[in-house]
C-alpha cells in the first residue's frame, strides 16, 4: 500500500477588504491589492498535516494561477508540505468553477497516485463552495464536505469525516480515493516551522505545468470553459442606518423602544 | 516518596538531556545561575490570585532537570520582570521564559490562539487580525507627514496597538497634537510601517522575531531612519534591546521622554490649569525593564494644577496590568485580572484620574475600571494629559 | 466552448425547484424558491415545478402545489431516505435529463450545495452560488443571478446564456414565502428510481440532528455578545414577548453560553429579521455581515464608541442588566392594554 498520497488544493486570493471596482471599466480593480492564502485553504492544510504527522504522508500543494502565487505557496511548504504543483498558463485565465475544477483535475491526474483531496469550504474571493464537489466529479471520486475531524482507517481503505449540518453533525465513510472540503475555522492552523523555513523558500520544490503539460482540451480551461459570464460588476453599497441615539433613565429608553419596536412589527 | 508504590505512566517523566543544553543556549547560561531560592514565586503577582500560582522556580527546575513541562502555567507570564527585580542572582527569568516557550513551540504545544497571532503579524502586518490596507485609518481628518530624513528630525513609530486599537488611537492622535503644538519635525511611514514584533518575541517564537528584526532593520536602513520615538513602551523595549545595535543607528526613545525633552527645551508649554488628582502607573516595559521612571513623572509635575499622588505599589513594585508576554492575546479569567486588583490600588489613593504611559495599560485598566459601578476614575496616556493642558 | 449535455434549443420552459427537506418537514428555502420561482413563472410564462428526492415523500406534494407550482415530480426510493450526494446526484441527473427544464434551482444549504456542485459539472453547465436576487430577461430568457464576493464587498450579476440548465443555489432567507394559496391543481409525477447499492458509497455511521433552530427566515432576532456576560435569559424571554429567536456573536458560542446554531454572522448566520436587537455587541464586521439585511437595528452597549452604533438605526448607550428587564415591562404591560 505503501503511503498515503495527500494532495491540498490551495488558492491565493486577494485581501478581500481591498479589492475595488473601477465604476468605468465595470471591472474588478486588483492593483496594489495584497494577496494571502485562502484562510479555509489553511485549515484544509492543517487538517492534511494532522494526517501526515499521525500517519506519514506525501503531502503535495495544488495551486491554480500566475508564478506571483509562488511565495504564498511556499509559506504553505514551510507549514510541513512536501511539494508544489502550479498550474500556470494564460489560457486557464478566465476560468469559472467548471474551468477550475476541470483544470485542477487534470493536475490530480498528472500527479498521480493521489488518495485524499483536501480543499477549504470556499474561497474568500468567490465564495462558491463548488470547487470541492465540482472536482469530486470530474475524478469521479467519493466526497465528504464541511468537515471539522477526520480520520483515515488504512485497513479498511476508507476515510471517516465529522460534517457539521444544521442543527447537528453527522460521521460519514466514504472510500479512498476521496475529496475533503474543510470547514472554516474547523483548527487552528500552525504557523511554519522554521526549521524548514529556508529549504522551502530557496530550495523548496515547485514544479509548474503549462496547458500542454497538462493534456487538457481547449474547449475545457479558461473563458472557452466556462458557461457563466459576469454582466455586472460594482462595489456593495453599504446599508445606511439612522443613528438615532436615544437618551433617558431605563424608564424612558425603554418606553421609547417599545414604541419603535410596535410599529416595526 | 512511598517507595513500596509501583511508578504508573503517569509518574514517569522522560528526562531530554539536551533539554538543558537548548535552555543553556537560548538563555546564554542563565538559566544555570538560578539556585532555585523561590524569590520569583513569592514577588509574583500571580500569587495574589490564589488558586494555582504560577511557579517560575518550579518551571525553571524541571527545565534545569531536562523535563519539558507542558503545564499551560508557561504562558501565565505576563514578563513584567517582579521576579528580575528580586532576583539575588540576577538571571534574567524573562529570557527563560521566552526560552520555554520557544520550545514548546519546536513541540507544537502551545496554546491555542497563538499561532493565528503570528500568522495575523504574517499576512496582515499586525498581531490583531486587522487589515494591513487600513493601518492607516486612525489619522481620520489630521494631517501626518510621510517620513523624509533630509526633513525630519525623528520617524514617529505609531505601532500596531495603537494604530488600530479604538481606544489606544486616542494616544496616538494626542502625541500628533503635541508635536504639532511643538512644532517638532517629525515623519510616520504611514501604511507601510512594519510591525515591530514584539508580540513573537513574547509568546518565544524567536527565529520569527528574528526574521521580523532583519526585515526591519533592513527597512529603516534604506529610509534613513535613526531617531525613534515610540506610543508604546514594549515596541520601545525591543527596538532598544531586542534591535541589533549595529552602530547604535536606531535611537529608540519612549515619546514620554520626548516630550519630557521638548518641555525642558522650551518648545512645548502650557496654558490650561488642570485640576486633577491622579495618580501614576509604571508600565513595566516602561518601568522595570528601562527603568525610565522619572521622566513621565516630570511631565506629569510639570502640568499647572496637577497633584500626583503615588500608589502604594509604585516603581519596581508597581503591579503589572496583566497585558505584557502575549497576554492582550490571550483570555483571562475573571477574577485573575492583574489590572482589577491594580486599579483598586489606584482608588486608594483617592485620586480622579489614573496616568499611564502604554496603550495596553490604559486598555486593560479601564476594563477594570468598566466593571466597578459607579466609578467615576478615567485613564488617561500621559499625552491626553498633556494635550488637555495646551 | 465546452458543450453542457443540453443546450438552449433543447430546453423546456421549466422552472425546477429541488425541495429539500427534513424529518417530514419542508425546508423554509425551497419554500422561498417556490414563491420567487412563482413570480418568474408569472413573468415569463413557463411552468413552475417541484422536485421532491426521498423516500415516503408523497405526503409533501401537497405542499408544493400549495406553494405556487404547477407540478410536482416525486422520486420515492428507500435508498433516498437520507442524503447522500451519490445516490441524490444519481436520481437528480437522470430527471434532468429526461426533463430538461431550462432553470433548476436548490437552496445553498449544506446538502443543496454539495448536489449543486456535482451535477453541474456532470451537465457541464454554469452554476451560480449563494445568489441574493434572480431575475430573468424577457427577451433572451436568460436567468440573471445576484451574488456578492470578496466578503460581501463585490455584488456581481452572472448569467450562463447558453449552458443548460441555468442552475443556481439560492441564499436562505432572502426570499419571502407568499402566503399559502389555495390547493392548486397540478400533476404529481411519480419518476421511476432506478437505484442499487452498490451505487451509493458514501456510508452514513452516525447523524445527530438535534432540535432545529432555524434563524435564518426568523422575523425578530434579539442577538446577544460578551456584553450579557453569558446570561441569555432576558434575551429569550424579549424573543419570546416579540415572536422572535435568540441569535449570539461568536463568544458567548465559543464559551459554551449559547449553541453554535445560533451564531449570527459571516461563519454563522445570515439573516434579514425585521427586527434585529443587538445586545452588549461590540460590533465587529464579521458579526454585523449577519444583520446588515434587517429592517431596523437596535443595538444597547455600555460603550459609547461602540462600532454596532454605526450600524445601527437606534443606539442605546447603556447597561443591557438595566434596559432589558425595563423594556420587558413596558411591553409587557402594553399587551396587557391591547388584549386585557
Amino acid at each position: 500500500m505503501g503511503e498515503l498520497h495527500i494532495v491540498v488544493c490551495v488558492k491565493i486570493v486577494p485581501k478581500p477588504e481591498e479589492i475595488r471596482v473601477d465604476p468605468e471599466t465595470r471591472l474588478l480593480n486588483r492593483e496594489g491589492v495584497r494577496s494571502e492564502i485562502n484562510p479555509p485553504d489553511m485549515n484544509a492544510l492543517e487538517m492534511a498535516l494532522k494526517l501526515k504527522d499521525e500517519f506519514g504522508a506525501r503531502l503535495d500543494i495544488l495551486s491554480m494561477g500566475p508564478p506571483s502565487f509562488e511565495p504564498h505557496l511556499r509559506a504553505a511548504l514551510a507549514m510541513g508540505c512536501d511539494h508544489i504543483y502550479l498550474l500556470s498558463d494564460h489560457a486557464f485565465a478566465g476560468a469559472d468553477t467548471l474551468a477550475t475544477t476541470y483544470t485542477l483535475a487534470k493536475g490530480i491526474e498528472k500527479i498521480s497516485g493521489v488518495d485524499i483531496v483536501f480543499l477549504g469550504e470556499e474561497s474568500s474571493d468567490g465564495a462558491t463552495g463548488q470547487v470541492p464537489p465540482g472536482l469530486a466529479e470530474w475524478l469521479n471520486i467519493s466526497q465528504l464536505t464541511l468537515i471539522t475531524d477526520v480520520n483515515v482507517d488504512l485497513n479498511q481503505w476508507v476515510v471517516q469525516g465529522r460534517r457539521e449540518i444544521k442543527g447537528g453533525y453527522e460521521i460519514l465513510e466514504v472510500p479512498i480515493p476521496c475529496a475533503i472540503s474543510v470547514k472554516t475555522a474547523a483548527n487552528e492552523p500552525r504557523f511554519m516551522d522554521f526549521s524548514r523555513k529556508d529549504w522551502a523558500f530557496d530550495k523548496g520544490s515547485i514544479t509548474i505545468w503549462n496547458a500542454s503539460d497538462l493534456c487538457v482540451e481547449k474547449e475545457y480551461i479558461g473563458l472557452p470553459g466556462s458557461p457563466t459570464i459576469v454582466s455586472d460588476l460594482a462595489e456593495a453599497s453599504v446599508r445606511e442606518r439612522k443613528n438615532i441615539f436615544i437618551k433617558g433613565d431605563a424608564d424612558e429608553i425603554a418606553r421609547q423602544l417599545a414604541n419603535i419596536i410596535q410599529s416595526v412589527i | 516518596m512511598n517507595l513500596s508504590k509501583i511508578p504508573s505512566q503517569d509518574d514517569i517523566y522522560i528526562v531530554d538531556d539536551s533539554l538543558w543544553d537548548q535552555l543553556q543556549e537560548l538563555t546564554e547560561g542563565d538559566v544555570s545561575s538560578c539556585y532555585q531560592c523561590g524569590v520569583c514565586t513569592a514577588v509574583c503577582p500571580w500569587g495574589l490570585f490564589g488558586g494555582e500560582s504560577l511557579s517560575v522556580r518550579a518551571l525553571i527546575r524541571s527545565a534545569q532537570i531536562g523535563i519539558q513541562d507542558q503545564n499551560e502555567n508557561l504562558w501565565l507570564c505576563t514578563t513584567c520582570g517582579q521576579c528580575n527585580a528580586y532576583c539575588p542572582r540576577g538571571v534574567d527569568v524573562a529570557k527563560i521564559i521566552r526560552a520555554l516557550r520557544l520550545l514548546a513551540w519546536d513541540a507544537h504545544t502551545v496554546q491555542a490562539g497563538l499561532p493565528s497571532l503570528l500568522w495575523s503579524i504574517y499576512w496582515n502586518n499586525n498581531p490583531w487580525s486587522q487589515p494591513p490596507s487600513q493601518r492607516e485609518n486612525w489619522i481620520g481628518s489630521q494631517h501626518v507627514p510621510l517620513f523624509d530624513p533630509d526633513h525630519h528630525e525623528i520617524l514617529l513609530y505609531i505601532g500596531c496597538t495603537s494604530s488600530y486599537d479604538r481606544r489606544a488611537q486616542k494616544i496616538a492622535l494626542a502625541l500628533v497634537e503635541i508635536f504639532h503644538e511643538s512644532a517638532v519635525k517629525y515623519g510616520y511611514l504611514g501604511e507601510n510601517e512594519p510591525c515591530c514584533g514584539e508580540s513573537a518575541l513574547s509568546v518565544g517564537h524567536l527565529p520569527y522575531f528574528h526574521e521580523i528584526v532583519l526585515n526591519n532593520t533592513k527597512l529603516f536602513r534604506d529610509r534613513g531612519v535613526r531617531d525613534v520615538v515610540t506610543v508604546s513602551p514594549h515596541c520601545y523595549d525591543v527596538f532598544k534591546n531586542h534591535y541589533p545595535a549595529v552602530d547604535g543607528w536606531i535611537k529608540p526613545i519612549h515619546y514620554t521622554e520626548y516630550v519630557e525633552k521638548l518641555i525642558s527645551d522650551g518648545r512645548l508649554s502650557f496654558s490650561t490649569t488642570i485640576g486633577k488628582r491622579v495618580t501614576y502607573q509604571d508600565p513595566c516595559y516602561l518601568g522595570r525593564h528601562n527603568k525610565v521612571y522619572d521622566a513621565p513623572r516630570t511631565v506629569i509635575n510639570a502640568i499647572p494644577g496637577i497633584e500626583l499622588i503615588e500608589m502604594t505599589e509604585v516603581g519596581i513594585d508597581g503591579l503589572c496590568c496583566g497585558g505584557g508576554g502575549g497576554r492582550m492575546w490571550l483570555e483571562t479569567k475573571a477574577g485573575e485580572r492583574f489590572s482589577d486588583s491594580r486599579v483598586q490600588q489606584a482608588l486608594e489613593t483617592n485620586a480622579d484620574t489614573l496616568i499611564t504611559a502604554c496603550p495596553f495599560c490604559v486598555v486593560c485598566l479601564e476594563d477594570s475600571l468598566k466593571s466597578i459601578p459607579e466609578c467615576e476614575m478615567q485613564v488617561l496616556d500621559v499625552a491626553e494629559l498633556v494635550v488637555k493642558a495646551l | 466552448m465546452v458543450k453542457s449535455i443540453y443546450g438552449v434549443e433543447e430546453e423546456s420552459k421549466i422552472i425546477l425547484v429541488y425541495i429539500e427537506h427534513t424529518k417530514g418537514k419542508i425546508e423554509n428555502v425551497s419554500l422561498e424558491m417556490l414563491s420567487k420561482g412563482r413570480e418568474l413563472a408569472d413573468q415569463t410564462g413557463w411552468e413552475l415545478k417541484g422536485l421532491v428526492v426521498g423516500y415516503d415523500v408523497d405526503s409533501l406534494a401537497t405542499a408544493v402545489l400549495e406553494n405556487g407550482a404547477d407540478g410536482v415530480i416525486l422520486a420515492n426510493h428507500w435508498l433516498l431516505e437520507n442524503f447522500t450526494v451519490d445516490a441524490y446526484s444519481h436520481v437528480v441527473y437522470s430527471i434532468l435529463l429526461d426533463l430538461k427544464p431550462s432553470i433548476f434551482l436548490l437552496g445553498a444549504t449544506a446538502n443543496g450545495r454539495d448536489l449543486a456542485g456535482r451535477l453541474a459539472v456532470r451537465l457541464r453547465t454554469g452554476l451560480n452560488a449563494d445568489c441574493t436576487d434572480l431575475n430573468i430577461n424577457l427577451d433572451t430568457g436568460v436567468l440573471v443571478c445576484e451574488v456578492s464576493g470578496f466578503g460581501s464587498g463585490i455584488l456581481a450579476m452572472i448569467e450562463a446564456p447558453i449552458h443548460r440548465p441555468q442552475m443556481a443555489t439560492v441564499r436562505p432567507g432572502v426570499f419571502s414565502i407568499q402566503e399559502n394559496r389555495l390547493a392548486r391543481s397540478g400533476e404529481v409525477y411519480a419518476y421511476k428510481v432506478e437505484l442499487n447499492k452498490d451505487q451509493i458509497q458514501t456510508r452514513i455511521i452516525e447523524q445527530i440532528i438535534a432540535e432545529e433552530v432555524d434563524l435564518t427566515s426568523v422575523p425578530v432576532l434579539v442577538a446577544g455578545g460578551r456584553g450579557v456576560s453569558g446570561n441569555f435569559e432576558a434575551l429569550y424571554r424579549l424573543a419570546e414577548l416579540l415572536g422572535g429567536e435568540v441569535g449570539a456573536t461568536r463568544p458567548p458560542v465559543d464559551d459554551g453560553y449559547i449553541e453554535r446554531e445560533r451564531q449570527i454572522g459571516q461563519t454563522g448566520v445570515v439573516c434579514s429579521p425585521q427586527l434585529a436587537i443587538c445586545c452588549g455587541i461590540s460590533g465587529a464586521f464579521h458579526f454585523v455581515v449577519g444583520i446588515e439585511k434587517a429592517d431596523i437595528v437596535i443595538s444597547i452597549n455600555s460603550d459609547p464608541d461602540a462600532p454596532i452604533f454605526e450600524f445601527s438605526d437606534y443606539c442605546v448607550v447603556g447597561n443591557v442588566d438595566s434596559v432589558l428587564p425595563a423594556l420587558e415591562e413596558v411591553l409587557l404591560a402594553n399587551k396587557e392594554v391591547v388584549y386585557g
